[in-house]
């Protein structure tokens, strides 16, 4: 007995900062993670849409899944560190022998559990799906109705620099709305002084959403003039490049 | 499907009940761990537009596992309702206590885990489905 303890890797703890992967869908792994401290968010790809499936904390398991089902299976869902995480990882050894061996009726009560488990994940995946396609679908036609672009007043710090121009540049600006197609940034007319700022100029700019992610987006000035505020320009701008991730963020920020 | 000698084994007593009787009833307070033995049962969840049916249960499967899991004040989280007449077995608390206390820390935690994984996946289902409709 004494032996067979020797044989089991101790328990590992492990740190994750905020926004760390600690498992990846698809990924093979068979370790167990214990939380002992911080929020984990697990989730899955369901389509093009991430689907959360839970938030979980302190005392609560990780990779448990994998472990009950006795599968080779690649992992079913991604795990995120929410926050600063402190993370105890088991070496699934430590407890296959014990779960093998427990009262047969534990076993049978804990694998229906399970089965329930997955179908309700499968369920929650696929209403998430549904209704991402109905958003798609309704994002279409507002698209087919033309210019009846979803524009969001936002009153938020920006920086901008010309394309072209030194990437060290940083000019501020204020955001006033924005929609998927372009941005309204209110600028100080001094700005004007060392940068030019004409209908057709091309800038970079960056900003970062509510939700703590950075968009960076290339649009050109389609209109300028003065600002209602005295010493200020208010700019006109339509998105000129946009990366898929970028449309993304954006889009998930406009929605309603 | 058949039942499994084993839960036989742990089966205490057997209730009839006739179709549409509430075996379970959400909110109330209780522990006792239930398996169908013959018909089938109803799992219904309240939401703000009336019953939900969450899961309808075959000969085999158990109920109210959730509430015996969990640790400190218990409540049922799920009514549980007779779809036609059916027999339901209780099986043996003090057997299954005996039984889930020779576990190590390690093991029930991670059972725990499970059950309360399956109960906020089952809120969020209805949320969802409550949402939608």
């Amino acid at each position: 007995m004494a032996k067979d303890k020797e044989k089991v890797p101790p328990p590992i703890c492990l740190q994750y900062k905020s926004g760390d992967l600690i498992i990846k869908e698809g990924d093979y792994g068979i370790s167990i993670y214990k939380i002992i401290d911080g929020k984990v968010r697990i989730s899955t790809q369901s389509g093009n849409t991430e689907v959360n499936l839970a938030t979980l904390g302190p005392g609560e398991f990780i990779g448990e899944m994998t472990f009950l089902t006795g599968s080779t299976e690649p992992r079913s869902a991604s795990a995120r560190a929410l926050e600063d995480c402190e993370l105890e990882v088991w070496h699934p050894t430590r407890l296959s022998k014990e779960y093998e061996e427990m009262p047969p009726i534990l076993k049978y009560i804990a694998n229906q559990a399970l089965k329930r488990l997955m179908r309700m994940n499968k369920a929650i995946g696929e209403l998430i799906a549904k209704r991402a396609e109905i958003k798609g679908l309704a994002q279409k036609d507002l698209q087919a109705s033309q210019r009846l672009f979803y524009r969001k007043e936002w009153d938020h710090e920006c920086v901008y620099r010309p394309v072209g121009g030194s990437a060290k540049l940083r000019l501020l600006g204020r955001i006033k709305d924005i929609s998927m197609s372009g941005i309204g940034l209110e600028v100080n007319a001094t700005n004007r002084l060392n940068f030019s700022h004409q209908p057709g100029d091309e800038f970079f700019i960056s900003t970062v959403l509510p939700n703590r992610k950075e968009l960076d987006v290339t649009a050109k000035i389609v209109s300028i003039k003065s600002a209602r505020a005295p010493g200020r320009l208010s700019m006109g701008m339509s998105f000129t490049d946009m990366t898929d991730e970028a449309r993304k963020r954006l889009g998930f920020f406009l929605m309603p | 499907m058949a039942i499994d000698p084993l839960v036989y084994e742990y089966v205490a007593n057997e209730e009839n009940y006739p179709e549409n009787a509430v075996i379970i009833e959400e909110g109330s307070n209780a522990y006792w761990v239930y398996v169908v033995l013959e018909g089938q049962v109803k799992v219904k969840k309240r939401t703000p537009n009336g019953m939900v049916t969450v899961n309808t249960l075959k000969e085999g499967a158990i109920f109210g596992e959730i509430a015996f899991f969990q640790e400190g004040e218990v409540t049922r989280t799920a009514s549980v309702i007779a779809d036609g007449p059916v027999q339901v077995g209780i099986l043996d608390t003090e057997r299954l206590i005996t039984d889930w206390q020779m576990l190590s820390p390690q093991l029930k935690g991670l059972i725990m885990s499970l059950i309360k994984r399956l109960q906020e996946a089952t809120k969020r289902t209805i949320a969802m489905v409550v949402e939608s409709t």
